[in-house]
């Protein structure tokens, strides 16, 4: 095994971000900020789309787990995007049931069903009386914590 | 700690690609950047397109989404790190990630990015990696299991203006002096030492 090599580097961005001229940390973010919301009618439609596919592979409980983890992974990325805190609180302890039920190859579709109606409620409620909508979401990891990792 | 919004930041030169399988995602990264203030972008929705582009341009900074068909970000930035263009290999990495699976934490922890933002996050935050990333001194590591920025960051402590998250970092804060000041020919003999006779 050879030795480690260490190699002193030097961004072009470093030299980038201390230009004359730019902006503020503040006025970038805002303004990122307002790029965002004009694609967050969008997402927030493709993410019922998306939990609509989980509903419906929650009915027929024949799909392979992987299926169901990319789909909550998918939502997971989007709703991330646009910092949905609460949605993505419950897809990621749908994503690490599943995960910890095909590392166990136990799957258990009542615990996916009740994370899927979950989310739909969610979904719906978003925005809306944040205390309760956690309250939901410690009820999942209460579920989810039921098996190992 | 938040990034100072006072800062100010000048990305309008700076040559971003950002990597995506999901379109929609890829379009609100972009929409980001730009808020940011970067003109010039390249997106790929996948690990292929991306090592093109890495190949053909001259990129400032990467931001990869750690979850992709075929080709995923982690697999990406081994490619990159080892494989890629000398002239890229040790481009800056943010690499974004949702949920952790098992199968891909080691991955992850060898992957070379510089930084990893866990989502959900906030363009607030995405900001301030940039900018992390923009005053990340450590140095690349060329071993045979890893090549990437020295992961050791406890010799360097955290971030300026950011509190440490571990129980031995040390404060930021400088406190009061506990020795007396130096006077003026003691500074002058530290900034001009003289030749000692012996």
């Amino acid at each position: 095994m050879s030795e480690a090599e260490f190699v002193k580097v030097k961004y072009r961005l470093t030299e980038q971000v201390a230009r004359p001229g730019g902006m503020t940390a503040g006025l970038a973010s805002e303004r990122a900020q307002r790029e965002l919301a004009a694609h967050a009618g969008d997402a927030m439609k493709s993410l019922g789309n998306m939990i609509g596919r989980l509903e419906a592979m929650a009915r027929e409980k024949s799909v392979p787990l992987d299926a169901v983890y990319e789909e909550g992974s998918t939502i997971l990325d989007i709703a991330g995007l646009f910092d949905k805190r609460v949605l993505c609180d419950a897809c990621y302890s749908l994503c690490e049931l599943v995960d910890r039920q095909r590392t166990h190859g136990r799957p258990d579709w009542a615990s996916i069903g009740v994370h899927v109606s979950a989310l739909r409620l969610l979904w719906t409620k978003d925005g809306e009386d944040p205390a309760s909508l956690k309250s939901v979401v410690d009820g999942l990891w209460s579920i989810t914590d039921r098996l190992a990792p | 700690m938040a990034l100072d919004p006072k800062i100010r930041i000048n990305l309008d030169r700076s040559v971003v690609l950002l990597v995506d399988d999901n379109p929609q995602a890829l379009e609100a990264l972009t929409s980001m950047f730009r808020g940011f203030g970067v003109r010039k972008q390249f997106k790929s929705t996948s690990g292929a397109g991306a090592m093109h582009v890495v190949k053909t341009q001259e990129l400032d900074l990467i931001v990869i989404d750690s979850s992709m068909p075929d080709m995923d970000g982690y697999d990406f930035v081994r490619w990159l790190r080892r494989e890629g263009p000398e002239t890229a290999r040790f481009t800056p990495v943010i690499m974004l990630t949702g949920h952790a699976a098992r199968s891909t934490v080691e991955k992850s922890r060898d992957s070379g990015a510089n930084f990893v933002v866990s989502k959900p996050f906030t363009p607030e935050i995405l900001l301030q990696r940039v900018f992390w990333v923009a005053k990340d001194e450590r140095q690349m590591v060329v071993a045979d299991g890893y090549v990437g920025p020295d992961r050791r960051f406890k010799n360097m402590g955290p971030p300026l203006g950011v509190k440490g998250r571990r129980k031995d970092d040390l404060s930021t804060h400088v406190g009061v002096a506990t020795d007396p000041n130096m006077d003026q020919s003691d500074i002058d003999m530290l900034l001009k030492p003289m030749k000692a006779q012996l």
